[in-house]
């Protein structure tokens, strides 16, 4: 087991205990190990419960629960008492003789899910190692296999993305490729890109145009113009997350980490374009929908009460591939591409189109172009 | 009062010299940052993966080099002349079926445009320039940018069209046929691919925002 792990391992027997790094095995990092336990009142012991599992953190601000972490160091009786109090079910599985092999290897994978580091602090090793798990559990769960992988932002590599409001019609073909690509909440009908039908010579009115429309598209005398995450430069909804679960990619793009999200929905009113969706319920997707292609900051399967958006489909877009939307849009309105690199397609669209982005004056540095033709 | 002032002038200047010092790798804006980091990819990702099998044709137009689909095996009923194997004038006999029923011309209209104006009657194995020379079907953009010259530059520069590749290099194009009919190039009304029954119901119990 790495040094620098930043999650603990409930060892459940599964592997081969092995010797402990100092001391006589027992665990206890103070005292004599022969030493009798004191009596503890039920007031005391919770006292100490609790300052086992989470002692350090009492006495410490957010910064550095993050950053300042000596997970490693605590004792196999922190573990346990923590086990106790978090992870009761865990441990009742896995100790059950009843239970089988797989519900142990389930609740092993639940426990180290649980205590997990912070995406962004994980070694390249770490995410390989939440990823095969995440894999193994959904094996364990439905007996299905995925595909998933962690793949960081390529190097010299900055997405952005234009929209042709002259040749867009309105017809949602992409749309439906993120709900699909994405693994969105088909319960709840979650989509991340809205298509704003718009009537000409009025501009942009978001509040009178119908984002919602059921009638044979292009209307005469109307424009269409889509939004979804515009992955900010200056991400104001990266900036209000207490517990850093969203942030800046070095490609541009913004992703969440599920499962560090609290749900507390700051980012979603930081959006000043509604690029962002909350999971209300336990989002939903029929088995033989499910995309399987998926990467970790992306369309892997969500959780109730986590934020979610566009990613600009990380799992296809850090393979070479443009995102769905781009590849299922009929008309091609929509152009992805990277923009450092002075070749590409996208930067000869701004630097020979008159492009423009919305509500360009807050600062939030959106990389989502508009332009017409 | 004037050791305060001074205190205060020197904390002005020491947080003007701070904030002015930017750190490595933040910038103003995004075109800074693109400005500042803009390098050519030629990194490991690539769209060969996504182009394999795919009969594609290298063409040249201005500074921009690019991959266009092979046009021909896709046509059904090419060759031509497999059928055309004498001049138009004397297959035409009033009495026979139509061929070609099922193309009808939806393109400019009839004083701009006729069927000779791409195909040549003499030559139907390839179209035909305003001008007379000949243009390989394979290249049939050629024939669409004589007159659509705005979207052939746009086309040209990636802003019109669609790709096949993704966005890594090498950079591959659909051409104006894969998309626009030649014969009605127009794209027509339909219904929307979605229908958001959830969000129709918030609206009704003004629930949306």
């Amino acid at each position: 087991m790495s040094e620098n792990k930043k999650w603990y391992s409930l060892d459940l027997g599964l592997k081969r205990k092995k010797a402990s790094s100092g001391g006589c095995g027992c665990g206890k990092s103070e005292g004599d190990c022969n030493s009798p336990k004191e009596e503890l009142s039920a007031e005391e012991f919770y006292e100490a419960a609790i300052n086992a599992s989470i002692g350090d953190e009492r006495h410490r601000d957010g910064f550095e629960q993050v950053f300042d972490v000596k997970m490693d160091r605590r004792s196999a009786f922190k573990k346990l008492t923590a086990s106790l109090l978090i992870g009761a079910g865990a441990v009742s599985t896995s100790c059950s003789l009843t239970s089988s092999g797989d519900a142990k290897e389930k609740a092993q994978i639940d426990w180290e899910e649980q205590f997990k580091g912070n995406y962004k602090l994980m070694s390249d090793e770490e995410k390989k190692k939440t990823v095969d798990r995440l894999m193994r559990s959904y094996e364990l769960r439905t007996g299905k296999n995925i595909s998933m992988t962690a793949e960081n932002a390529e190097e010299d590599v900055l997405f952005g993305y234009a929209f042709n409001i002259s040749k867009c019609q309105g017809y949602m073909d992409c749309v439906t490729a993120c709900v699909e690509e994405n693994n969105q909440d088909r319960n709840s009908e979650m989509q991340y890109i809205r298509i704003h039908e718009m009537k000409d010579g009025e501009g942009f009115k978001f509040d009178k145009a119908d984002d919602n429309y059921y009638h044979e598209v292009p209307v005469e005398g109307h424009f269409y113009m889509g939004t979804q995450c515009f992955h900010c430069d200056n991400p104001p909804c990266v900036d209000v997350c207490p517990v850093q679960a969203t942030w800046k990619e070095e490609d541009g793009l913004v992703v969440v980490d599920y499962d560090w999200c609290i749900g507390c929905r700051y980012c979603m009113a930081a959006c000043p374009y509604d690029g962002r969706r909350f999971n209300w319920s336990k989002p939903e997707v029929p088995e033989n929908e499910v995309n399987k292609n998926q990467h970790y900051l992306g369309n892997r399967m969500r959780k109730k009460g986590v934020m979610e958006k566009c990613t600009f489909c990380v799992q296809r877009s850090r393979k070479g591939k443009n995102p769905a939307c781009v590849e299922a849009c009929p008309t091609g309105a929509r152009i992805f591409g990277n923009l450092l690199d002075p070749n590409s397609t996208i930067r000869w669209v701004l630097e020979n189109k008159k492009v423009f982005r919305l509500k360009e004056d807050l600062g939030t540095e959106p990389k989502f172009w508009y332009f017409m033709d | 009062m004037k050791n305060k002032n001074r205190i205060y002038c020197t904390l002005l200047l020491l947080f003007a010299i701070l904030s002015s010092c930017k750190n490595e790798g933040e910038y103003h804006s995004v075109s800074d940052r693109i400005a500042a980091e803009e390098v050519p990819y030629h990194g490991t990702l690539s769209s060969e993966e996504l182009l394999a099998g795919r009969d594609l044709i290298k063409i040249t137009e201005g500074d921009h080099i690019f991959l266009i689909p092979e046009r021909k095996s896709q046509i059904k009923s090419f060759a031509c002349i497999e059928c055309h194997s004498k001049p138009l004038s004397q297959m035409k006999e009033p009495d026979k079926t139509k061929a070609h029923w099922d193309i009808t011309i939806k393109h400019a209209n009839i004083e701009t445009m006729n069927c000779a104006s791409c195909h040549n009657p003499q030559d139907m194995n390839n179209l035909r320039s305003l001008t007379g020379s000949k243009i390989d079907f394979d290249l049939s953009y050629k024939l669409c940018a004589q007159c659509h010259n705005t979207q052939f530059k746009d086309w040209k520069g990636g802003a019109h069209g669609k790709k096949i590749s993704g966005w890594t290099p090498p950079r591959a194009s659909m051409t104006c046929v894969e998309c626009h009919n030649p014969h009605d190039p127009g794209f027509s009304q339909r219904w929307p691919a979605q229908f958001n029954t959830k969000k129709a119901i918030e609206r009704k119990e003004g629930l949306d925002h």
